[in-house]
């Protein structure tokens, strides 16, 4: 039978509108969205999640705390878990957008170690609880670089130049200006701004590259022998090869508390509780572990832990308090604006 | 209309004829409204807005947004270069315009290599001027908007370069050895973008593949840095951007007449001459849509300069991609988004114009301007008597 040309259309516009709309239909308890930092979570825990409760884990990843934020606050209610570093939970709780914790159904919680409890973002672990923490610090091969390094002044002297990668992270850079003048690093004022542009401007002409995601590939392919990169690349890097050595700075360092959050519009919140709880386990903490070697906060999965894996001088560095980022609001914007015009500068300066 | 014909023998299609038109564009226009139109419009609206302490968009008016890109911007010696080079361009078209009367050539194909020399003495001139300007912007994002469009600018003159002997090495060879390279260009697409650029990567790294081939044959000492570079982010460009420019001046060099080149040959022209004066008029619209092709998406790359350079060299599309991701000012992004595609416009509308007095008269611009530009006058259709006029 043959339909004139025009009804032919219109079953082929309304066909494709149906398929187009079939992925918003979806079941809205059997997900658990997951937004996480990159290489962070393991997929074996993830798939240890699903096959024991039959949730499906939809992960989504980024890489710094302010990307999270930016489409967190504009994706309306997508995200049922959230892994916020302590200062974020700072600005979320101001904000209220997390939803209180029902403790009764977190009874794993108390294999919390006590010295990450009472820690000035979350005193009482009402909305947060602590997946993992960690130190930002400095990586040297000691197979092509022979003298000591003790701070960041010896990392960043002229004969290194083009041989250093950091974070990508404009609020890190400038505390470890602050760090070098002995100012507070969450006093971020107009004042500590300026004097921390001109170490930040000299710094960012030696750096070869910024790197949140992955600084471990960059050492070890040998692009760069001097990197300031989180303490669990480091630490993987002294699993690697023990001649990647690890070292707080001595003008100072600061200590990061990665949390697990459920934001108060989430839609799956027995599924994120679930997830919390399975992740307080001690055996799967163990598997995260394993994985991604940060400080675990777990002291019962710490009990699990090999020998080697507790002397990793990058998970459980020798350091005495450190200090915590908080947040710090609107000022975030004046760090981000005084670093893109260094950076920028520092590219025409390149290519000059 | 211009089914009129036909309506005289197909009654029933004059009556559908605009129906089923407009049914046939709703998808494209409906997905032109919602991802073009609609995102558009809330980029200009955000940019007008400011943002809060989380970093959320707070609908309280402002210019202040606007004022920051342009900051540090100095207005009167940049006006006078501007003035300056636009009344250069002026002076050179209207002399060229008393040229081709006093000789009396019409704008036939082959004549129209002039108004291309004389677009280029326009482009240098203009670019002379740009480089006077650089120095005036002061400011940081119009540095980065400057250093943006150089790199695409760069980007672009180098994909010309190589691009177009392998398209025209592509447009003349025989069938067989066609499809295979018209193969080879096209399979690189079939891959990933991100895997080609890490692809890149592993070869330029320090101890990748260029490296390790130049140390093992003994032509260097040290390996050499090029990655997290500049110069390896022009590559990654370059590479990237190379099949946009080289597949449009493949498509006009196939519909080429290879009778106007023997014919050039014959009536004496070397072909140096015949290159300049035959191939690259005819196919200067692929020329045109290769460059557009490479430009426009090369000022907004952030990719490559993120992978490739290290985060290193700030383009605008890294500023614009940090805006709306650590640095949580929608509104400051948007405001710079809106102005790059201000830019974009004021281009495209004076290359579209560009354009229009090239072609030869075909499709709906021939309704526009019938007899002034474009359509040759009767007794002129021929090949052969265009090449006369050009080469004598």
């Amino acid at each position: 039978m043959k339909l004139p040309g025009r009804v032919w259309v219109l079953v082929n516009v309304v066909i494709g509108l149906v398929l187009a709309a079939c992925p918003a239909i979806r079941a809205a308890d059997a997900e658990l969205n997951l937004f996480a930092w990159s290489e962070y979570i393991p997929q074996a825990v993830i798939d240890g999640f699903t096959k024991e409760t039959g949730i499906k884990v939809n992960y989504e990843a980024y890489s710094s705390n302010e990307e999270m934020l930016s489409k967190f606050l504009a994706a309306g209610a997508q995200y049922d878990l959230l892994q916020p570093s302590e200062y974020t939970v700072e600005a979320l709780i101001k904000q209220n957008k997390l939803l209180p914790l029902d403790h009764a159904r977190l009874p794993n919680l108390t294999n919390i170690a006590p010295e990450f409890k009472g820690l000035g973002h979350d005193p009482q672990l009402k909305y947060s609880v602590p997946y993992m923490a960690g130190t930002v610090g400095i990586v040297v091969n000691t197979e092509k670089i022979r003298e000591p390094i003790r701070g960041y002044k010896d990392v960043f002297q002229d004969k290194y130049a083009n041989r250093i990668v950091v974070v990508n992270d404009n609020r890190e850079l400038v505390s470890w200006a602050l760090h070098t003048l002995g100012r507070p690093i969450n006093d971020i004022t107009p004042e500590s701004l300026e004097m921390a542009r001109p170490i930040v401007t000299r710094w960012v002409s030696l750096i070869k590259l910024f790197d949140s995601d992955s600084p471990k590939t960059v050492l070890l392919n040998g692009d760069a022998d001097l990197g300031i990169v989180w303490s669990g690349e480091a630490a993987i890097l002294w699993n690697e090869d023990h001649k990647f050595h690890y070292i707080l700075p001595e003008e100072g360092a600061h200590m990061f508390v990665d949390n697990l959050v459920i934001p108060a519009n989430a839609r799956n919140k027995d599924a994120a509780h679930a997830f919390i709880n399975y992740i307080l386990r001690p055996e799967v903490s163990k598997l995260i572990s394993d994985e991604f070697p940060y400080t675990n906060p777990n002291a019962e999965a710490r009990k699990l832990l090999s020998r080697e894996q507790l002397e990793n001088p990058a998970s459980y560095p020798k350091a005495t308090k450190l200090e915590i980022f908080r947040d710090i609001g609107k000022q975030s914007a004046a760090i981000d604006r005084m670093v893109t015009d260094i950076r920028s500068a520092a590219g025409k300066a390149d290519k000059e | 209309m211009m089914s009129t014909v036909e309506s005289d023998n197909q009654p029933a299609a004059s009556h559908d004829a605009g129906w089923i038109q407009w049914l046939a564009l709703a998808p494209l226009l409906a997905w032109l409204g919602a991802f073009v139109v609609v995102p558009t419009g809330i980029m200009l609206v955000y940019s007008f807005c400011q943002r809060d302490e989380l970093g959320q968009v707070v609908y309280d008016f402002t210019f202040e947004n606007y004022v920051r890109v342009f900051e540090e911007l100095s207005w009167a010696t940049p006006l006078r270069s501007l003035a300056a080079g636009v009344v250069g361009a002026m002076i050179i078209a209207s002399l060229t315009a008393l040229w081709k009367y006093r000789t009396g050539r019409q704008l036939t194909p082959s004549a129209l290599a002039g108004p291309a020399r004389r677009g280029l003495l326009v482009a240098a001139v203009v670019a002379i001027h740009l480089e006077i300007l650089a120095p005036h912007f002061q400011g940081v994002y119009l540095r980065i908007l400057w250093r943006s469009a150089a790199y695409a600018a760069l980007t672009t003159l180098l994909c010309l370069i190589i691009g177009y002997p392998v398209a025209y090495v592509m447009g003349t060879a025989r069938r067989r050895w066609r499809n295979i390279l018209l193969a080879a260009v096209m399979i690189p697409f079939w891959t990933s973008f991100l895997v080609r650029t890490y692809a890149w990567i592993t070869i330029l790294r320090e101890q990748g593949l260029l490296n390790a081939t130049l140390t093992a044959m003994k032509l260097i000492d040290e390996p050499i840095s090029i990655l997290y570079t500049p110069l390896a982010v022009v590559i990654g460009l370059v590479y990237a951007y190379l099949p946009f420019m080289i597949l449009p001046i493949y498509a006009s060099l196939e519909r080429l007449d290879p009778g106007l080149i023997d014919a050039a040959l014959d009536l004496g022209a070397r072909p140096l001459r015949v290159f300049s004066s035959v191939i690259v008029p005819l196919t200067f619209p692929g020329i045109a849509a290769g460059v557009l092709l490479v430009f426009v998406p090369a000022v907004g790359m952030f990719a490559v300069t993120d992978l490739m350079g290290g985060a290193k060299v700030l383009l605008i599309g890294n500023v614009i991609q940090n805006q709306f991701g650590q640095a949580r000012d929608w509104p400051f992004g948007a405001a710079l988004g809106i102005v790059l595609l201000a830019m974009f416009a004021v281009v495209f509308a004076a290359a579209a114009g560009e354009l229009v007095s090239r072609d030869r008269g075909r499709g709906i611009w021939r309704r526009r301007w019938p007899g002034r530009r474009g359509s040759p006058p009767p007794g002129q259709e021929d090949g052969a008597s265009h090449l006369h006029v050009a080469l004598g």
